[in-house]
């Protein structure tokens, strides 16, 4: 017995080993101690009642704190920059659905059509994020989610901010 | 003859258990099969370690500050398992976890299914679309369990690089 233990533990050890180093030089790799809501239901998919079929798909407040750990992953937040200005999901980019002509050209020029992007606005009752989210779409990006939960769901739920 | 029956011509278990138990093809049958499972089962959860942690968040059974090292660390533990199960180096050691993640699996299922929580199993896949009925994951994974305890006791000593 307890040489298995000890064999059992020499395991463990590799994997440590081996987990440990590939999550430090994987592209797709997380943090080791990461950020996860800590409110109940934050699995349940908010919707706008006018999604359609062809939308791009909705993301949980838990889906969204998964791919906020990711490096492929851009949180772009829809709303105006008076609301951006205020607090933001950190690391965001402000790409206000409503004055889209004048931000398209700057902000989404460096944008890689490999990364995901996670589009957001207030959470109450906003549709930027869904405008934003077809738009983005139609122009060819094809890993475009909707958080509608948005920043209320996010600030609630106590993930990471900038102000 | 008669070492396999008892009187009253019932079949001795012990007997039948010794043969099992010795019986190197079956062994090596057994262990290439949960080994491969276990190897299957890794693979997706490696390549995606943040829809991983989200599962792992979404059992509600890790603290939060722990989810993302347990879903960086178990999947490999489940590989590693899994490659020294099949080539036989600290096999008994490897078994021995093996059954304890199996167990841990049943346990932390049975919970959520005591609770009333429909949880993505993220067993094989870190997809959504995996079945996500809890009684027969947990037959599943009960039938898996026999598996890794028949290792556990088997004796058979062949076919491995390194006892």
């Amino acid at each position: 017995m307890i040489l298995r233990i000890k064999q059992a533990l020499f395991i463990t050890l590799i994997s440590i080993a081996l987990s440990f180093s590939l999550n430090s030089f994987s592209g797709d790799r997380i943090p080791f101690i990461g950020n996860w809501p800590s409110i109940s239901g934050s699995d349940s998919i908010l919707r706008p009642p006018s999604a359609g079929k062809g939308d791009p798909p909705f993301i949980s407040l838990d889906e969204a704190a998964a791919k906020f750990q990711s490096k492929n992953v851009v949180f772009i937040d829809s709303r105006d920059p008076a609301d951006y200005d205020i607090g933001r999901i950190k690391g965001a980019i402000n790409l206000p659905f409503d004055l889209l002509e004048e931000f398209w050209p700057k902000v989404v020029g460096g944008f890689d059509k490999e990364k995901e992007y996670v589009i957001y606005c207030s959470g109450d009752e906003c549709e930027l994020s869904l405008f934003l989210g077809r738009e983005m779409k139609s122009q060819g990006y094809p890993k475009i989610f909707i958080f509608f939960g948005g920043w209320r769901e996010w600030e609630r739920a106590k993930l990471p901010v900038e102000r | 003859m008669g070492a396999g029956k008892i009187a009253g011509g019932k079949i001795d278990h012990m007997s039948l258990w010794n043969k099992l138990a010795g019986s190197d093809y079956l062994a090596l049958s057994v262990r290439i099969f949960v080994g491969a499972i276990f190897i299957y089962a890794s693979i997706d959860k490696i390549s995606n370690p943040a829809q991983f942690a989200r599962i792992v968040y979404n059992y509600h059974l890790v603290p939060t500050e722990l989810i993302n090292l347990f879903a960086l660390l178990l999947p490999w533990i489940e590989l590693m398992a899994g490659i020294f199960i099949i080539i036989g180096i600290y096999k008994d050691g490897a078994v021995l976890l093996a059954s304890l993640m199996v167990l841990s699996f049943i346990i932390a299922l049975s919970i959520n299914l005591l609770r009333g929580i429909n949880i993505e199993c993220g067993c094989f896949s870190v997809s959504s679309k995996a079945t996500s009925n809890i009684i027969s994951l947990l037959i599943r994974d009960v039938g898996l369990l026999v598996l890794t305890i028949y290792l556990y006791f088997s004796k058979s000593k062949r076919f491995s690089l390194l006892e």
